[in-house]
């Protein structure tokens, strides 16, 4: 898959795990595995990504005696999962034509 | 593997990176670990579902490359300052330890004074028995030609041939005492020279 593709598809993929509520690393990637498999590295990059872009905001709190990170979705993020929204609706029009296309060469 | 061993195999394979990125990349990780366990995994399961050294180092790593910044001036007048301490204190240290060093200085040109008057004694030497031997050498001629006169012509002529023999070796003796004092010539300048050469750089120095 198109690198530039699958890295807005991940970034999606993570706001829309946090968009009813905020949650953690390993939340995220168990919510997430019926979708995508995530490795933690990527799930690294793609919050640090999403954090510099300010679609959602971190903090920190205590959790059974230790650190946790939470993520928080920001306005912006919630934005982003509804420009995707939109962007899908052009792709698959476009799918549509493209396979359209071969039905009939076909 | 348990986590602390996990933990620290992976900052040094991060060992390239700025430190807090490190240290936040080493959080999240230890953060996942510890979300395992608590949710039933064994610390071995749980440092294993995470990863490997291999992916979590390399992954992603252009992404986070950071340009270092370039040295500013400021940085290196503070680099210069700490230079100029070590040579005042230099400076102090010479001037305290003088009752230790003139000593160990005077000593150090006696020795090589007196290395130089012994190489030039010998060359004298060297001379000087050159010298006796090529005297001897004609002393003998002379006693053989005396000798065969007095009509004792054997013993003469024998007498000739061990002073022209000698000469021979007097001969000899010559070029070796000429090359031994061209050496002794050539090393006594070159030692000058190099004398010279530590105090200028030391002129320079101060």
């Amino acid at each position: 898959m198109d690198v530039q593709l699958k890295r807005g598809l991940l970034d999606v993929c993570v706001l829309a795990a946090i968009k009813n509520g905020e949650s953690y690393g390993y939340k995220i990637i168990k919510d997430l595995k019926p979708c995508i498999e995530l490795s933690e590295s990527t799930l690294y990059t793609v919050l640090k990504r999403l954090e510099a872009a300010e679609l959602l905001t971190v903090r920190t709190a205590e959790h059974g005696g230790r650190l946790r990170k939470y993520y928080r979705i920001t306005e912006a993020g919630i934005a982003r999962i509804g420009e995707f929204k939109k962007e899908w609706q052009e792709i698959m029009s476009i799918y549509r034509f493209v396979t359209k296309e071969d039905d009939v060469n076909d | 593997m348990t986590k602390i061993e996990f933990l620290l195999a992976l900052s040094e394979r991060l060992s390239g990176l700025p430190k807090e990125e490190k240290l936040e990349r080493l959080n999240f990780y230890s953060e996942m670990i510890e979300d395992r366990i608590e949710e039933g995994l064994s610390e071995e399961e749980a440092v294993a579902a995470v990863g490997t050294l291999d992916e979590l180092s390399e992954c992603e790593a252009p992404e986070h490359t950071e340009i270092i910044p370039e040295e500013n001036p400021e940085e290196k007048t503070e680099q210069d300052a700490p230079k100029k301490e070590k040579k005042l204190w230099l400076t102090v240290l010479i001037a305290c330890s003088f009752p230790i060093w003139l000593p160990v200085l005077i000593a150090v040109l006696a020795v090589a004074l007196s290395v130089y008057v012994v190489l030039w004694a010998l060359i004298i030497s060297l001379w000087a028995v050159f010298g006796a031997a090529a005297v001897t050498a004609i002393t003998v001629i002379i006693i053989g030609i005396v000798l065969a006169a007095a009509g004792r012509g054997v013993a003469g002529a024998a007498t000739v041939g061990i002073g022209i023999f000698a000469v021979g070796l007097s001969l000899l003796f010559f070029v070796g005492c000429r090359a031994a004092t061209k050496g002794t010539a050539f090393l006594t300048t070159a030692a000058a020279k190099g004398v010279k050469r530590i105090f200028n750089k030391k002129e320079e120095e101060i």
